[in-house]
C-alpha cells in the first residue's frame, strides 16, 4: 500500500506538470491544445536523435527541451493568429480543432519517419529505500527534477516582473492591456514555456517507462484530465489534481488492474466536473 | 461571426445549404438522386472484395456523420463520442444475439435503444449542469475513453483487444460481397428522410432557433434542455443502430472498430467538410474522403499528415464547410449573370 502511494506520489508530480502547462495556455488565452502531448514526444524524439548522432545525454536533453519551446513558438505564430481573433467558446473550439490538425501531422509525420523510435533514459543503479520501500533511482530522479520545476515556476510566477505581468493577463486581459502589457507577447511565453513543460515531461517520464512516437495522444488526454479536475486556468489546481490522481491511479492500478485503473481515473475526473465544473480549486464563473 | 458564436460555438462553425429541402417533393427528390447515384456504385466496384468493404465502411461514416450532425449540426452539442456509441450499438446487439442467444433483430433494436438512451442521459446531464460546448466534449471525450478501457477491462466479454468473430448471421446475406452494400444504403436513405422530416417539422424550426441564439430561443418560449435531449437521443440511436449493423456485416467486432482516433475524427472531418447542420453535407464529405482515403492509402503514415494539413485547412479558410460555401458561390454567381 504504501509502495503504490510512494509510486503514485511520483506519477502525480509529473502529471501536475503536464496539468499545469495545459492549465496556463487555456487560462491565458481559452486555447486548448490538443497538440500538447506531441510537444513532449517532438522533445523526446529529438532528444533520442541527438544521443544517437553522439551527443551526451544532457546537451541531448537541452536540444528536446528547446525543440518543445520551438512548437509552441511555432503554433503561437502561425496556426493560432485567426484563433486569437475569436472570442470565448468559438475561440476554443477553433483552437482545440486546429491543434488537433496539428497533433495528426506531429504523428503521421513521426510514425512515418521514426516508428520505432523511442526515448529511454533509464538511470541504472540498484534501488533505493524510502519508508522501506525500494524505489527505482530514475523515478526518485524525475520525482526531485519535478520538483524543482515546480519550485521554479512558483518562484517565477510569484516574484518576477515578467510572472505577476502573465497573471495580470490571466486575470484581466483589459486591465492588463491598460497598464501597458501586451497580452499577445505574454501568451506567446506561455507556449514556449508550455511546450518546455511538456517536454520536461515527457523527457522525465523516460526515466521511469520508455517514451515512443505514439505517446502524444494519451498524454494530452491525461494533461486534459488533470487540468480540467484542477479547473481549467489554475496551476496550482493541477498541481493539486496532478498529485491526487496519480495516486488514485497507482492505487487503483495495484489493487484493480490497469485498465480498470484508468476507468476510475476517468470516472473521477467526469464526476468532478459534474459537481464542481471549475474544478477542485477554480474560481467559479 | 464572433460576436453571436459566443452563444453556443457552432454557428460561427456551421451553414445552411439555402434552397434545399424547402418542400417536401424536392427533399424526397433529392434523396431519390442521392440514393440512386449511391445505387451506382457496385458497378464499378461489385467485382472486388475488398473495394466494396471499403464502400461500406463509407456508407457507415455516412451514418455516423449524419448521427453525430443531429447531435452537434443540430443543437450545438459537441459529443465526442460518436464512436463510443456506435460500439454501444455493436457490441450490445452481437453479445445480446450471440451471448445471450436472441434474434438478431431484436439484439440490434435493443442495443440501439441503448445508445440512445445513454446519449440522451449524456445529453441530459450536460444541459442540467449547464456545461457549455467545451465541457460537453469534455465529459463526452472522457466516456469515450472510459468506453474503451472498458472494452479492454471486460476482456472475457469483449474478447478484450482481438475481439471475436461473429457467430450469429454467419451464413446470412449480411455477410455475402454485395448486398451489406444496399443494406447499409438503405439505413443512410432512412437516416436522410428522418433528419429531413425533422427539419421541416416544428423541431427543427425549434433547432435552429436554439442554435444560433440560445438565449433569445428559450426567451422565445422553446424549451431547450427538451429538443437538446431529444437530438442527443435520436442521433445517438442512429450511430447505437449503424455500429450495430456494420458489425453483423463486418462478422468480427474489436475495439479498434469503433476507436476514438479513427472513428470520431473522421466523423467531425467528413461533416466539417461538407457543412455542419446541412442536410446534404454529411454525404458530400462522407463520399469525398472514402475516395480521398482510397487513393492516398499508397502513401500510409502519411495520409495522417494529410488529415492533419486538411483539418486545418478546412478550419482556416473554409470553415463554413463545402456545401454552404457552393451555394454562397452559385447564388453569387447567379446575381453576377444577372446584373450583366
Amino acid at each position: 500500500m504504501i509502495a503504490s502511494i510512494l509510486d503514485g506520489i511520483v506519477l502525480g508530480f509529473q502529471f501536475g506538470l503536464l496539468g499545469a502547462g495545459l492549465t496556463l495556455v487555456y487560462g491565458m488565452g481559452g486555447v486548448l491544445n490538443l497538440a500538447y502531448g506531441q510537444m513532449g514526444v517532438i522533445a523526446a524524439i529529438t532528444a533520442s536523435l541527438a544521443m544517437d548522432a553522439g551527443a551526451s545525454v544532457l546537451p541531448a536533453v537541452g536540444l528536446g527541451l528547446i525543440a518543445g519551446g520551438l512548437l509552441g513558438l511555432l503554433l503561437d505564430r502561425t496556426i493560432l493568429r485567426p484563433v486569437y481573433r475569436l472570442r470565448d467558446e468559438a475561440r476554443v473550439l477553433l483552437s482545440l480543432l486546429l491543434t488537433l490538425g496539428v497533433a495528426f501531422i506531429v504523428d503521421g509525420f513521426l510514425n512515418w519517419r521514426y516508428p520505432l523510435k523511442a526515448l529511454n533514459l533509464f538511470i541504472s543503479g540498484g534501488a533505493i529505500e524510502i519508508l522501506e520501500v525500494p524505489m527505482r533511482r530514475g523515478s526518485l530522479l524525475a520525482s526531485a527534477i519535478t520538483l524543482v520545476i515546480m519550485a521554479l515556476l512558483f518562484v517565477f510566477f510569484r516574484y518576477t516582473i515578467l510572472g505577476q505581468a502573465v497573471r495580470s493577463v490571466i486575470e484581466d486581459e483589459e486591465g492588463a492591456r491598460l497598464v501597458g502589457i501586451d497580452p499577445n507577447r505574454m501568451m506567446r511565453l506561455i507556449l514556449v514555456l508550455s511546450g518546455v513543460l511538456a517536454a520536461l515531461v515527457a523527457i522525465t517520464r523516460s526515466m521511469v517507462i520508455p517514451v515512443d512516437v505514439q505517446a502524444g495522444f494519451p498524454i494530452t488526454v491525461f494533461a486534459l484530465i488533470v487540468a480540467v479536475v484542477g479547473g481549467l486556468g489554475s496551476v496550482p489546481g493541477a498541481l493539486l489534481a496532478g498529485l491526487i490522481l496519480g495516486i488514485v491511479n497507482s492505487i487503483a492500478a495495484s489493487t484493480i488492474g490497469t485498465f480498470m485503473s484508468l476507468v476510475i481515473l476517468l470516472a473521477a475526473a467526469a464526476v468532478t466536473i459534474l459537481i464542481r465544473p471549475s474544478g477542485i480549486l477554480g474560481v467559479a464563473e | 461571426m464572433s460576436e453571436h458564436a459566443s452563444a453556443t460555438g457552432t454557428s460561427a462553425i456551421g451553414g445552411t445549404e439555402p434552397g434545399v429541402s424547402r418542400s417536401l417533393p424536392s427533399l424526397l427528390g433529392f434523396i431519390a438522386v442521392v440514393g440512386a447515384a449511391l445505387a451506382l456504385v457496385p458497378l464499378w466496384t461489385g467485382d472486388s472484395r475488398v473495394l466494396m468493404g471499403v464502400a461500406v465502411l463509407g456508407l457507415t461514416f455516412a451514418c455516423y456523420t449524419i448521427g453525430f450532425n443531429v447531435i452537434f449540426g443540430s443543437t450545438g452539442q459537441l459529443f465526442l463520442c460518436v464512436g463510443a456509441l456506435a460500439g454501444i450499438g455493436g457490441y450490445g446487439a452481437v453479445i445480446l444475439a450471440d451471448t445471450v442467444g436472441l434474434p438478431i433483430i431484436a439484439g440490434i433494436l435493443l442495443a440501439t435503444l441503448a445508445a440512445g438512451l445513454t446519449g440522451g442521459l449524456l445529453s441530459f446531464v450536460a444541459v442540467r449542469r449547464s456545461l457549455g460546448v467545451i465541457f460537453t466534449g469534455i465529459v463526452t471525450l472522457i466516456f469515450s475513453l472510459t468506453f474503451e478501457a472498458l472494452l479492454l477491462g471486460l476482456g472475457e466479454l469483449t474478447g478484450g483487444e482481438n475481439g471475436f468473430l461473429i457467430k450469429s448471421g454467419a451464413d446470412s446475406f449480411a455477410r455475402e460481397q454485395i448486398p451489406p452494400y444496399y443494406l447499409m444504403l438503405t439505413l443512410v436513405l432512412i437516416f436522410l428522410l428522418a433528419h429531413g422530416l425533422l427539419r421541416r417539422s416544428f423541431i427543427g424550426w425549434a433547432f435552429r432557433a436554439l442554435r444560433d441564439d440560445e438565449v433569445a430561443a428559450a426567451l422565445a418560449g422553446v424549451d431547450i434542455a427538451r429538443y437538446r435531449v431529444f437530438a442527443a437521443f435520436i442521433g445517438s440511436a442512429m450511430l447505437g443502430l449503424a455500429g450495430a449493423t456494420y458489425a453483423f456485416t463486418e462478422g468480427r467486432i474489436s475495439p479498434t472498430t469503433f476507436e476514438f482516433a479513427t472513428i470520431d475524427v473522421v466523423a467531425m472531418v467528413m461533416l466539417a467538410f461538407g457543412g455542419i447542420g446541412t442536410l446534404f453535407g454529411p454525404i458530400a464529405g462522407a463520399v469525398t474522403f472514402t475516395i480521398v482515403d482510397e487513393v492516398l492509402i499508397e502513401i500510409g503514415q502519411l495520409r495522417h499528415v494529410a488529415y492533419g494539413a486538411l483539418i486545418i485547412a478546412l478550419f482556416l479558410w473554409m470553415r463554413r464547410g463545402l456545401l454552404p460555401t457552393a451555394a454562397e458561390l452559385w447564388t453569387k454567381n447567379r446575381r453576377n449573370e444577372w446584373k450583366k
